[in-house]
C-alpha cells in the first residue's frame, strides 16, 4: 500500500494532487500503450505503406521502367501470370529449396539451441561460433560454394571421387542445384535460429525442468516434454519468419548462379526461385517490365500468407504446455 | 546490475547520438570546403577499373576549378543502378559508363542523354570505325555517347597443347589455316583432337563461338529498321549450327565464360584454344601465371569480331553538362586512349590509333610476344557495322542457356532451339 | 502465449538449483558434435582468410590450398591505398558502423516498447494491431526498392546514410521476439509492484522492463546488428561508391573490369568482418550473464 494517505486536516489539500494523479493514471493507461507502439507504426507507415500502395497500382499497369507512358490495363499482368510457365517454374523451385532447407533446419537449431543450454566448457565459443556463417561476407560465401559444388574442380566432388562416386552436375541439374542451394541455406541460417531458441529458453522456468527431472526424466524427455512445448510460440514463430524468408529467397540463388545465370537460376532455370524471377522481369535484364514485376511480388505475399497459415496450424499442433 | 545496465544503455544512446551529429556535421563541414576548393565537381560512374586514374588528375592539373569524382560498382549493377536511377530522374552522375550490352537500351530511351552533337560529336565520327560509332547513335540520329574501347577479337591458343596434337604453333599459319571461316576452324579441332592431350578439349565454350560468331553477322539480331530478326535470320541459324557442330564432334568443353570451372579451366589448361578480346588477354595472365609464354594469338576466322567495349554518356541529370561533355571528349581522346592502351590493355577505339604505330607495334611478352597490338588492330578495323537493339543482352543470356543445356545433356539440340526462339519472343514482347 | 503459472516464488537457494538438469554435465558425444558445426561453421571464413593471405591464383587451386600465407598484410595494405583501389574503404567501414550502431540501438528499444505493450499493457485493439505488426513481414524487399527510392528522392536523402538508417529503426521481427520474451520472462509482480510504489507506464519500461529483458537484448541487438551490417542490395541502389556502407565497398572491389582479384577482395570481406566481432565479444559477454542471472533479474 503507498503512503499516500495524509492527516485528515490535509485531506482537501491531498484530495486534489490525487485526483489529479488519478487522471494521470488513467490518461497513462489509456494512451502510453498507443504511444508505445506508434514508432513502429510510423516507420511502417511512411517506408513500408507506401511502396506497398504503389507497387499494387504498378501491378495494374504496363509500366516499363525506363519507357515514359505507360497504361492501365488492370489485372491483364495477373492472367499473363497464370498461364506463365516460367512463373510456376520458379513457384516449384522455391517450394522445394524451401522444405529441404528448412524443416531441417530448424530441427537442428532446436538440438544445437538444447544443448548450448547446458554447462558446457567453452559455452560462450560455441555459442559465438554457431553465428559465424551471418558474418561472413555474401561475397565470400558465393565464392566458396561455387568452389564447393563446382563439377571438375569442386571440393565436394572431390571428396566424393575419393570415395568413388561419380562426379555430379550440382549445378546443371534440377534436385541437385536444390540440395547445394539448400546446404548453402542451411549453413547459413541454422545458427541464427538456434540462438533465437537458446535465448528463447531463456525464459523457461528452472522449476519446470527440476519437477520433471524428480519425475525422472533425463535429458532427452526433458527436452521433447517441457524444452519444445514452452517454447512453441517461438518454434511458430521461426517457422513464419523462416517461410517468408525462404520464399523470398534471392541472394544465395542470385549469387550461385554466376555471371549470366545469375539471374534465370541456371541455364533451365532449375533453380530459378520466385524473386529472382521478380529481379529478371523488373531490374535484372533489358525487359524492365515494373508492371508485371509488381504482379509478381503481390502473388508472392499472395502465397506466403496462404503457406505461412499452413504452417502455423500445422506447428500449433504441438502438445501447448500445460500449468 | 540494473544500475549498470541503465547506465549502460544511456550510454549507448548518447554515443549513437554523438555518432549521428557527428556524420551529419562531418557532411556538411566537408560540402563546405569542397565548395571552397572548386567550382565544379563532375562525377563519373563507371564498372570495374578504366584506368583513367591518371587521367583525371592530368585533367584536374589543366583544368583548375574541376574535381573528378569517380564510383565504380560490378558490371550487372552498375547497369541495374543505373536503370533505377533513370528512371526515378535522381542519382545518376554526370558522366555514366555504358557497355555495348545495354547501349541499345539506351539509344532507344535516348531522351535520358545529352546529345553529344552539341559539342562536337559528329566531328569526331571519322576518328571511329564505323560499326563502333554507330553503337551509340539512336534511330533519331541522337549521339549519346563516345567510344572508349574496342573488345575486338583474336583467337588466344595454347602453343604447348598444339605441339603436343601435332599441330602447328606460330600464329601466321594458324591464321591462313583457320582464318577463311568457321568450318575451317572447326576443321583445325578435328585434328586436334585426334591426338588432343588427355582431358582437353579444342574450345572452351560453345557459348564463346556463338557470340563471335554472330558478333560478325551483319545484320545480327535486330535488322537496321530495329525489328527482331532473330528467327528469320539465317546468319543466326548458321551461327547456331556451326557451335552445334562443335559439340557433336566433342571438340568443346562445355564451360561458360566467368564461370568458376572457366576460371579453373586457364589455370588447368583443359581447353586449348579461346576466342579472346584485347581485354582478355590480362584476364588470362591473371588467372594462370604459371602458363607465361604457353599461350599465343591468332587472327580469328571470319575477319574481324568483337567483345565488350563500352562508352561514356553524359546525362541530362547532369548539372554541368558542358563540363561532362568537355570531359567525355578527353577521355576518348586518342591521347587518352593510348595511354590507357599502354597501361591496362584495353584496345583503343580510335581508327588513327589503330593504325598507329605505337598500337601496332606492341607485343605482349606473355603471349610469346605476339603482336598483339596489329592482330586485335585489323580485327577491329575489318569488322561490320551491326545494328543493335534494345533487348540484345537478353538474346545473348537466352542464346548461352540454351547452348549450356545441350552442352549439359539437358536438351537437344532442336528442343534448345526452340526455347531460345521462345525466350527472345518472351523478352522482346 | 505462454500457459504456464507464476505463481511459483521465484527465489530459490542456491542448494535446490544443483537438482536442475541444466547442470548435468555434457558427455563426449556432445562436445563431438558440437565441434563439427563449429568447424562447418567456421571452414568458409577460414578459406577465404586463407586466400586473402596467398594471391589471385589461390582461389582455384586444385586441390585447393588449406593453410594462410603470408600475403594478408600485403593485401589490406592494398585496400587502403587510394590509388590502387577506387573505393574509399575505411569510409566504409565508420559508414557502416554508424548505421549498424544506430538501428541497432533503435531497433531494440523500440521493440522491447512496443513488445512490452503487446504483452503486459491492456488496450483497444492489442490482438488485431500485433497481427498488423506481423503481416508486415509479408512485404519483400525488392518490391519496395523503387517506391522507397522515389520516397528519399524526395526526402533529400539519396546517397546519405540516412536512407540507409530510417527504413530500419524499428522492425516487426524485433518486437515479436520481445513481446515474446516479456510475456514468458517478466512476471506480473513485478510489474504490479512497481506501478504501486507509483509508477507510470513509462517508468515500468525504464525501471523494470529494459533491465529484465538484457538476454533477449543482447541477442536481438547482435542479430540486428550483423543484418544490417550485411545489408547489401538496397545500399547498393541508394548509396553510391563514395559514400558506401562496408558490403557496397567490398563489392567495388569485386569489380575490377575483367581481372578480379579474389584475394584482395577476401581481404576486404576479411577486415569487414573484425568490427562484427567485436560487436561478437561487447555482447557475447551480455549474453553469457544473462543467462546466468536466469530469466530473473538480480
Amino acid at each position: 500500500m503507498s503512503a499516500l494517505s495524509g492527516t485528515g486536516s490535509s485531506d482537501k489539500v491531498v484530495a486534489a494532487p490525487r485526483a489529479r494523479r488519478n487522471l494521470l493514471r488513467r490518461l497513462d493507461a489509456k494512451l502510453s500503450p498507443y504511444l508505445f507502439i506508434s514508432p513502429f507504426f510510423l516507420v511502417f507507415g511512411v517506408f513500408g505503406l507506401f511502396p506497398l500502395g504503389y507497387t499494387a497500382y504498378i501491378s495494374l499497369t504496363d509500366r516499363n521502367l525506363l519507357a515514359p507512358v505507360s497504361h492501365f490495363i488492370g489485372l491483364h499482368n495477373y492472367a499473363l501470370l497464370l498461364h506463365d510457365s516460367y512463373f510456376w517454374n520458379s513457384v516449384e523451385n522455391t517450394f522445394a529449396i524451401w522444405i529441404l532447407a528448412t524443416v531441417p533446419q530448424l530441427l537442428l537449431a532446436l538440438v544445437i539451441a538444447h544443448i548450448l543450454n547446458t554447462k558446457l566448457h567453452a559455452r560462450t565459443f560455441f555459442r559465438m561460433a554457431i553465428l559465424l556463417p551471418q558474418v561472413t561476407s555474401l561475397v565470400a560465401v558465393a565464392l566458396i560454394f561455387t568452389q564447393l559444388f563446382a563439377h571438375d574442380y569442386g571440393f565436394v566432388n572431390y571428396v566424393f571421387g575419393k570415395f568413388g562416386v561419380h562426379h555430379i552436375y550440382w549445378e546443371s541439374g534440377r534436385v541437385s542445384s536444390w540440395v547445394a542451394l539448400s546446404v548453402m541455406v542451411m549453413w547459413r541460417w541454422t545458427g541464427y535460429n538456434a540462438l533465437i531458441y537458446l535465448a528463447a529458453m531463456q525464459s523457461i522456468p528452472e522449476e519446470l525442468y527440476e519437477a520433471a527431472a524428480v519425475d525422472g526424466a533425463r535429458r532427452f524427455r526433458q527436452f521433447i516434454h517441457v524444452t519444445v512445448p514452452m517454447l512453441r510460440p517461438t518454434i511458430i514463430f521461426t517457422v513464419i519468419i523462416s517461410t517468408i524468408g525462404g520464399l523470398q529467397l534471392f541472394t544465395e540463388p542470385y549469387l550461385f548462379g554466376q555471371s549470366t545465370s545469375g539471374v534465370t537460376g541456371g541455364s533451365n532455370r532449375q533453380y530459378q526461385t520466385i524473386v529472382m524471377y521478380l529481379y529478371e522481369k523488373f531490374l535484372g535484364s533489358t525487359q524492365f517490365k515494373f508492371g508485371y514485376a509488381a504482379a509478381i511480388a503481390w502473388c508472392l505475399v499472395l502465397l506466403i500468407a496462404l503457406f505461412g497459415l499452413v504452417n502455423y496450424f500445422l506447428v500449433s499442433r504441438i502438445r501447448s504446455a500445460e500449468s | 546490475m540494473k544500475s549498470i545496465f541503465k547506465r549502460r544503455s544511456r550510454l549507448v544512446l548518447v554515443v549513437a547520438a554523438v555518432a549521428v551529429l557527428a556524420t551529419v556535421s562531418g557532411l556538411s563541414v566537408k560540402g563546405a570546403s569542397a565548395a571552397k576548393r572548386s567550382n565544379v565537381t563532375l562525377t563519373i560512374d563507371v564498372f570495374g577499373d578504366f584506368g583513367y586514374h591518371d587521367l583525371y588528375k592530368q585533367y584536374e592539373a589543366s583544368h583548375p576549378g574541376i574535381t573528378i569524382k569517380e564510383d565504380t560498382e560490378g558490371y550487372p549493377e552498375h547497369h541495374a543502378a543505373l536503370a533505377q536511377h533513370l528512371a526515378t530522374g535522381a542519382g545518376a552522375d554526370d558522366i555514366e559508363a555504358i557497355e555495348v550490352g545495354f547501349i541499345a537500351n539506351y539509344t532507344t530511351q535516348s531522351r535520358y542523354f545529352v546529345d553529344l552533337r552539341k559539342y562536337g560529336a559528329s566531328k569526331l565520327k571519322k576518328r571511329y570505325p564505323n560499326w563502333k560509332y554507330q553503337q551509340a547513335v539512336a534511330h533519331n540520329k541522337k549521339v549519346i555517347g563516345l567510344g572508349t574501347d574496342v573488345g575486338s577479337l583474336g583467337i588466344c591458343y595454347r602453343t604447348d597443347l598444339f605441339k603436343k596434337a601435332g599441330l602447328p604453333t606460330k600464329p601466321a599459319a594458324l591464321g591462313k589455316l583457320w582464318g577463311k571461316s568457321w568450318s575451317d576452324f572447326l576443321a583445325v579441332g578435328k585434328r586436334y583432337q585426334k591426338h588432343a592431350p588427355a582431358g582437353t578439349k579444342f574450345i572452351d565454350s560453345g557459348s564463346n563461338l556463338f557470340n563471335a560468331i554472330v558478333a560478325q553477322a551483319s545484320p545480327g539480331y535486330y535488322s537496321k529498321s530495329g525489328k527482331v530478326i532473330v528467327k528469320s535470320n539465317p546468319q543466326i541459324k548458321a551461327a547456331w549450327n556451326t557451335t552445334m557442330r562443335a559439340i557433336k564432334l566433342k571438340q568443346d568443353q562445355g564451360l561458360v565464360a566467368f564461370h568458376a570451372d572457366w576460371n579453373a579451366g586457364f589455370k588447368n589448361g583443359t581447353f586449348a584454344t579461346v576466342t579472346c578480346p584485347a581485354w582478355m588477354m590480362g584476364y588470362i595472365q591473371g588467372q594462370a601465371p604459371n602458363a607465361d609464354g604457353k599461350w599465343n594469338i591468332a587472327d580469328v576466322p571470319g575477319g574481324g569480331g568483337n567483345w565488350g567495349g563500352s562508352f561514356l554518356t553524359v546525362t541530362k541529370q547532369s548539372q554541368h553538362q558542358k563540363e561532362a561533355a568537355a570531359l567525355v571528349k578527353f577521355l576518348t581522346s586518342p591521347k587518352s586512349e593510348l595511354y590507357v592502351f599502354k597501361h591496362t590493355g584495353n584496345l583503343p577505339s580510335e581508327v588513327p590509333l589503330l593504325k598507329s604505330k605505337a598500337v601496332r607495334s606492341f607485343r605482349n611478352p606473355y603471349f610469346n610476344n605476339a603482336p598483339v597490338g596489329k592482330i586485335f588492330a585489323n580485327s577491329a578495323l575489318k569488322l561490320k557495322p551491326q545494328p543493335l537493339g534494345p533487348h540484345q543482352g537478353d538474346f545473348q543470356t537466352a542464346s548461352t542457356n540454351a547452348i549450356q543445356r545441350v552442352e549439359q545433356h539437358l536438351q537437344s539440340p532442336k528442343a534448345a532451339w526452340q526455347q531460345f526462339l521462345k525466350d527472345a519472343a518472351a523478352a522482346s514482347g | 502465449m505462454v500457459a504456464h503459472s507464476q505463481a511459483v516464488p521465484r527465489r530459490r537457494r542456491r542448494s535446490q538449483r544443483a537438482v536442475s538438469r541444466r547442470f548435468d554435465s555434457a558427455g563426449p558425444f556432445t562436445y563431438v558434435f558440437l565441434i563439427l558445426v563449429v568447424m562447418v561453421s567456421l571452414f568458409p571464413l577460414y578459406w577465404s582468410l586463407v586466400v586473402a593471405s596467398h594471391d589471385n591464383a589461390a582461389v582455384f587451386a586444385y586441390p585447393p590450398k588449406l593453410l594462410p600465407g603470408s600475403n594478408l598484410f600485403h593485401n589490406i595494405h592494398k585496400l587502403f591505398n587510394p590509388d590502387l583501389v577506387s573505393v574509399d574503404f575505411a569510409k566504409a567501414l565508420v559508414n557502416s558502423a554508424i548505421v549498424s550502431s544506430v538501428v541497432t540501438v533503435t531497433v531494440v528499444f523500440f521493440s522491447a516498447l512496443a513488445g512490452f505493450a503487446f504483452a503486459k499493457l491492456e488496450f483497444r485493439g492489442r490482438k488485431l494491431l500485433f497481427v498488423l505488426v506481423l503481416a508486415t513481414l509479408l512485404v519483400p524487399v525488392q518490391l519496395g526498392l523503387i517506391p522507397l527510392y522515389i520516397e528519399m528522392i524526395h526526402f533529400g536523402w539519396l546517397n546519405s546514410i540516412k536512407a540507409v538508417i530510417a527504413p530500419n529503426l524499428v522492425t516487426a521481427f524485433g518486437v515479436f521476439l520481445m513481446r515474446q520474451y516479456i510475456a514468458g520472462g517478466v512476471p506480473n509482480e513485478l510489474i504490479a509492484a512497481a506501478r504501486v510504489d507509483g509508477c507510470n507506464s513509462w517508468r515500468v519500461f525504464w525501471h523494470v522492463i529494459l533491465p529484465a529483458v538484457r538476454p533477449m537484448a543482447a541477442v536481438l541487438g547482435l542479430l540486428t546488428f550483423m543484418n544490417t551490417w550485411n545489408d547489401f542490395l538496397w545500399p547498393l541502389i541508394v548509396l553510391n561508391a563514395r559514400n558506401p556502407t562496408v558490403q557496397v565497398a567490398v563489392a567495388g572491389i569485386a569489380a575490377p573490369a575483367y581481372t578480379p582479384d579474389y584475394s584482395l577482395i577476401l581481404a576486404g570481406c576479411f577486415i569487414s568482418i573484425l568490427p562484427l566481432l567485436l560487436v561478437f565479444l561487447l555482447l557475447g559477454r551480455q549474453i553469457v550473464g544473462g543467462i546466468m542471472q536466469g530469466a530473473v533479474k538480480g
